[in-house]
């Protein structure tokens, strides 16, 4: 008896939990089929239902809902930000894990050091580089600022590649393979699962930002924009009275991939960073 | 009319001239002069109907040759394709669409290729500065931000004007508003950039509205809310200048003077404490506002005319505007000031093409643009003929807003000012917690104004 | 450290015994580089020098010497621009953009310091070529050394490009930064119409004094505190939260446990940016929230209690400084519990099943077992991540931001002096001096302190793990 009451007990305590942090959420879903765009204050559920919000996102392109073209360009952005930064994050990870070579050590602190620098608080000097080279503006400014710097965030990675047993690649050496050749036949196959993260955390990083790209693509000219800015400039000050509820409905279109994607990495997420200490 | 312009135009033709000759003579030429084969073709080029003017000087100046048409100069000097960008508000982009059309339209013989951008007028200011080279060529701001654009070199002297005449005619307040130190720095585009009284006409009569007490009084027993954005600088000024304290910009255009902590000031804190304190009028957001008139709560508030559609839908025939109530402050009845305002168009002095910039941004703001633009949104025009169509005169708010005028002050205050004022309206709207002596509130505020820019 | 300072000295003891030691072809290389390469037959080597050189001093000529030349006056020539209304067309002087002078001359001296290094490489080269040849050693053909590169020297072919980018991207801006701190570059002395110039350590000074009308000192100080104080917060909430809730979720009794655990992660997966800002219109003073507080009576309830100001008719969820700072801690919960949680359920799944049991079996209670065994193992497996975190809190600019920008007004009148507010943390405070006020210097220098302090952190956890590092035991 005291069991099965403890048991229900239990399973509220967590029912109570999961509404407490699914009511946001909730909220952005119901809110997005909203037939009032402002902000409806009395009431959680809307008053009136429609599907008008995401018929304006996809079929009405104007000068401030441009969502298709957002859509497309974070895509582009976000697949050559993913490829770059995951050919980096290898490039440094299996250096730094694999190879000995003199000041490697300090090499790695100094990386460490400099990837806690946040970028917040250089970002208007990365503004004038870029435009020194003409790339503000351009999507592909954008990639140099998202995937560039990447290679300081091998510390996952590294700690994944550290459990690959050191025979396989000595029997290689043996062979006479080269370490290129250790690298990409032996190494990169056996980091699937830290690769498959690396991949798609890099691939979200575009889909979050609005700090950097607000700074950069500032044209004005809404199909320039990512997803995010979009978004970020539907709640200003003159426009959130009119356009709360698409913007709710814009973040639950770019939200269906992006948990999908979100729940395949967490996976390997746990792995990666738990991986090398716990196999310990 | 014609003859003033011609001769505005010739005077500042010259005194630029001098200034170019003082100018230093090592100056990179940006774009060539005018070319001879030009001479011959402009009167057929221009455009008779945006160029009256244009003709003029041909008529009636003997010496005049080609090189008095500036226009048919700027279409003959012209050959590549011209590349403009335009910043317009979120709210008036299918407008200036439109006029972009008939602005290509208006001169065929030219080629243009202009991208229009979405930039709010009243941040405008924000993106522009961080990187002036980058901004649009034609932009709209609001007037509070010419102080800071200017000193950042971020708009173009007008010293001439090719289609109209801009200091005649626009309002004097407009004018004055888009001068600094006696140059007219940009292009009025509607005068109703001010703040004024909403209000719901069947909770308020028209006797209830002269005074933001009874107003109090009203709402209270009708239990509903008095809107004000408090905590804002901007806002906040109307109590203290309507008492007749100071505030103002030093000849240095940087720093403030302030007096609003000498003698009288504790009474205009204090009557801002006990409106509040009966949450009556309260402190609330321009986006709260369009919530909660939508939501009925609030039958009253102090905003400008790009509220007037959200009241005007909430309260239908009821919908009112009149100039701002009078408050006690010491004992005697004190006429709320506020700030005038003023949207205004400003040409980048970085732009490719200046001469084409300027000409769009006189077109963008011609009588015809700002009728347009009062028609499609209710935007009360500064141009004087535009002002004067009776359906403007008509219009609640801006009839409202001219009610106001005669209490308004043009906007001309230093960066120092906002943060401290923004924290003394937020003490005081919720009700002073910390007990601070009322004078000493306001000699931080003010020292915090005044303080000196390094 | 005096490790550091001796390998410094080594390196230029080599450089200086290869100049001296060096034959004729050393000494000529060291003014022609390549020339030793090709006297010891490495001709594409001894071309590829070359060409470097030749590359660099064209770039001296061309880029570094104008710009360096106005290096220490950050330029003098004031922009000036005349219309002239009769061609319409404007004149622009050739002016001086004093941030373009910074971030040239900095590239530039980057740029020479990366030649030296280059040049003194090549005289020990060069030098040891000549050791080679003397000793009638195998001297590398071009395509043995091309070899190399993905062998003995592969490291170098792999960390070439990230270098590349680490440099364009992280270390020139740092730079820029830095120098920034020690010039007047704000509003009033901004390019392109003006200009700015060095002032020396007077920005540092301004952040350590306060006096009636320069409170940057006082804001530093709340804000530094506030900016540790919620770090700590932070961390530690959603830290000990997340393993709760992994047990509490991993707990046999729970019925369905993925489920669950996707519930949480699913408020996680849409993006923070769109969550964050949700939220807060959520808890607005006129939000739903508050409605809902207001029609079951807990604001006139917590008006009695004395926690809500009396003459407000809403609870300021995120517009009193004292509640703001609680519900950003509470909605940092609510964003960081599902991270840890996950995390912490990877963890928990490896903890030692036999020394929970033994326990058990001693008679421990549940408690006991949490703090005496998991905690230990959990604070030792994610010791490291935990330091990250704190660093990263430190630097939380999306929550601060996104919860509090344009809602959020000081009642501090010293912080409102200085542009500062009670919420926050350094980086969103050197945020708005940059973004709302182009206050660079000040900005600079806040941003100089963080990195000071974040790069103390990181440095005493990191070098302890890199140097206890279990890296070699799998190996």
């Amino acid at each position: 008896m005291k069991k099965t009451v403890n048991s229900i007990l239990r399973h509220l305590v967590l029912l109570l939990l999961a509404v407490i942090w699914l009511i946001p959420i909730l909220w952005l879903f119901v809110t997005s089929f909203s037939g009032y765009k402002g902000i409806n204050t009395s009431h959680f559920f809307p008053e009136t239902w429609t599907l008008d919000n995401y018929a304006q996102l996809f079929f009405r392109s104007d000068s401030i809902v441009q969502y298709n073209r957002w859509f497309v360009n974070t895509l582009v952005i976000a697949i050559f930000t993913c490829l770059i930064s995951t050919i980096l994050v290898l490039m440094v990870s299996y250096t730094m894990s694999k190879l000995r070579f003199p000041g490697r050590k300090q090499l790695m602190s100094f990386s460490i050091i400099l990837n806690m620098f946040p970028g917040v608080l250089s970002m208007i000097a990365i503004y004038f580089i870029l435009k020194t080279f003409n790339l503000t503006n351009s999507h592909i400014g954008m990639i140099i600022v998202y995937s560039a710097g990447a290679g300081l965030g091998f510390l996952i990675c590294k700690g994944f590649m550290d459990t690959i047993s050191v025979s396989l690649s000595e029997a290689a050496r043996l062979e006479g393979a080269s370490e290129a050749k250790i690298f990409f036949r032996i190494i990169i196959p056996l980091s699937k699962p830290i690769i498959v993260y690396t991949v798609i955390s890099s691939f979200l990083v575009p889909w979050g930002d609005f700090v950097f790209a607000k700074l950069m693509l500032n044209s004005g000219i809404a199909t320039d924009w990512t997803v995010a800015i979009g978004l970020f400039n539907m709640l200003g000050k003159s426009m959130i009275a009119k356009y709360f509820s698409v913007f709710c409905a814009g973040g639950v279109v770019i939200s269906v991939p992006i948990s999908i994607l979100f729940l395949i990495m967490q996976k390997f997420y746990v792995e990666g960073i738990t991986g090398g200490s716990v196999k310990g | 009319m014609k003859k003033k312009v011609l001769a505005t135009l010739l005077a500042t033709a010259l005194a630029a001239s001098c200034l170019a000759g003082c100018g230093g003579s090592g100056d990179a030429a940006q774009t060539p002069a005018a070319d001879a084969p030009a001479a011959e073709t402009p009167a057929a080029d221009a455009p008779a109907a945006d160029a009256p003017e244009a003709e003029a000087p041909a008529a009636e100046a003997p010496a005049a040759d080609a090189a008095a048409d500036p226009i048919a100069n700027l279409i003959a000097a012209t050959t590549d394709t011209v590349t403009l960008k335009v910043w317009a508000s979120e709210e008036d982009q299918d407008l200036t669409t439109k006029l972009l059309d008939e602005f290509k339209a208006a001169y065929p013989d030219v080629t243009f290729d202009i991208t229009l951008g979405a930039e709010s007028e009243s941040t405008a200011k924000d993106t522009i500065l961080t990187d002036v080279e980058a901004a649009a060529d034609v932009f709209a701001f609001a007037d509070d931000q010419i102080n800071e654009l200017v000193k950042a070199g971020a708009l173009q002297e007008v010293v001439a004007n090719y289609t109209y005449d801009v200091a005649n005619d626009n309002v004097s307040g407009a004018v004055e508003a888009a001068t600094i130190d006696g140059k007219l720095y940009a292009y009025p585009m509607t005068a109703d950039n001010g703040y004024f009284m909403f209000y719901d006409s069947s909770v308020f009569s028209e006797s209830d509205v002269q005074s933001l007490e009874k107003m109090v009084e009203v709402a209270q027993a009708a239990n509903k809310k008095i809107a004000m954005d408090i905590s804002n600088g901007w806002y906040i000024y109307a109590f203290f200048q309507g008492a007749g304290l100071d505030l103002k910009l030093n000849d240095d255009g940087l720093t403030n003077t302030c007096t609003w902590n000498a003698a009288g000031g504790t009474d205009v804190a204090q009557a801002i404490l006990d409106l509040t304190a009966s949450n009556v009028l309260v402190d609330m957001g321009d986006e709260d506002m369009a919530t909660q008139i939508a939501e009925g709560n609030v039958v009253a508030c102090v905003n400008g005319t790009w509220r007037a559609e959200t009241a005007a839908e909430a309260w239908g025939d009821n919908y009112a505007a009149t100039k701002l109530p009078t408050f006690k402050a010491g004992g005697k009845d004190c006429q709320m000031s506020s700030y005038s305002g003023y949207k205004l168009i400003g040409v980048n002095p970085h732009s490719a093409n200046i001469g084409w910039a300027m000409l769009l941004a006189e077109y963008l703001t011609s009588e015809a643009a700002q009728t347009a633009r009062f028609e499609a949104r209710g935007l009360g025009p500064a141009n004087v003929a535009a002002a004067s169509s009776p359906a403007v005169q008509a219009n609640p708010a801006i009839a409202a807003l001219a009610a106001q005028a005669a209490y308004a002050t043009p906007q001309r205050v230093g960066g120092n000012f906002w943060s401290p004022a923004e924290t003394l309206g937020q003490i005081l709207a919720s009700g002073n917690p910390d007990g601070t002596d009322l004078q000493e509130l306001l000699d931080t505020t003010v020292e915090g104004i005044t303080a000196p820019v390094e | 450290m005096k490790k550091a300072l001796s390998a410094i000295g080594n390196y230029f003891k080599d450089f200086g015994i290869a100049f001296v030691k060096g034959d004729v072809w050393v000494k000529v290389s060291a003014v022609l580089m390549g020339v030793g390469y090709i006297a010891r037959k490495q001709v594409v080597n001894g071309i590829i020098m070359f060409l470097v050189e030749a590359l660099f001093a064209v770039l001296c000529v061309g880029y570094a010497a104008p710009n360096l030349a106005k290096f220490g006056t950050l330029g003098t020539v004031q922009f000036e621009q005349v219309f002239d209304p009769l061609t319409m067309t404007s004149t622009i002087n050739d002016y001086d953009n004093s941030f373009l002078i910074l971030l040239n001359s900095i590239i530039a001296l980057f740029l020479i310091l990366v030649f030296v290094i280059f040049w003194i490489a090549n005289v020990k080269a060069v030098y040891r070529l000549q050791l080679q040849q003397e000793n009638g050693e195998h001297i590398n053909t071009f395509a043995e050394d091309i070899r190399a590169l993905f062998n003995e020297k592969f490291h170098i072919t792999l960390l070439t490009l990230p270098t590349i980018g680490v440099i364009l991207m992280n270390i020139l801006p740092i730079l820029v930064l830095v120098a920034v701190a020690f010039t007047n570059y704000d509003q009033q002395h901004m390019p392109p119409s003006a200009l700015f110039t060095w002032v020396g350590w007077s920005n540092f000074k301004n952040l350590f004094t306060s006096s009636v009308t320069v409170t940057f000192g006082y804001s530093f100080k709340k804000v530094l505190v506030w900016t540790l104080e919620w770090a700590v917060l932070a961390t530690f909430t959603t830290y000990i939260g997340g393993i709760l809730l992994a047990k509490f979720i991993n707990n046999k009794k729970t019925k369905l446990p993925k489920m669950w655990r996707t519930l949480f992660i699913i408020a996680i997966a849409v993006p923070q940016f769109v969550t964050l800002l949700l939220v807060r219109n959520f808890f607005a003073d006129s939000g739903i929230v508050n409605t809902f507080c207001n029609n079951v009576g807990l604001t006139d309830f917590l008006k009695n209690v004395g926690l809500v100001p009396a003459n407000l008719s809403y609870i300021p969820f995120l517009t009193n400084p004292g509640w703001a700072k609680v519900m950003i801690v509470i909605i940092n919960i609510w964003v960081g519990i599902p991270y840890q949680m996950l995390i912490a359920t990877g963890v928990l799944m490896n903890i030692p099943e036999d020394q929970i049991e033994s326990a058990r079996i001693d008679g421990a209670n549940p408690f006991q077992i949490f703090i005496k065994i998991t905690m230990p193992y959990m604070l030792f497996v994610t010791g490291p991540s935990l330091i990250t975190d704190f660093v990263k809190n430190i630097n939380n600019f999306n929550v601060i931001y996104l919860l509090t920008q344009d809602v959020f007004v000081t009642s501090d009148q010293l912080l409102a002096n200085s542009n500062a507010k009670e919420v926050d943390l350094l980086v969103t405070w050197l945020f708005r001096l940059t973004n709302e006020y182009y206050n660079y210097k000040m900005a600079s220098v806040i941003g100089i302190i963080v990195f000071i302090i974040c790069a103390a952190f990181t440095l005493v956890t990191f070098t302890r793990t890199i140097k206890g590092d279990k890296e070699e035991e799998f190996q």
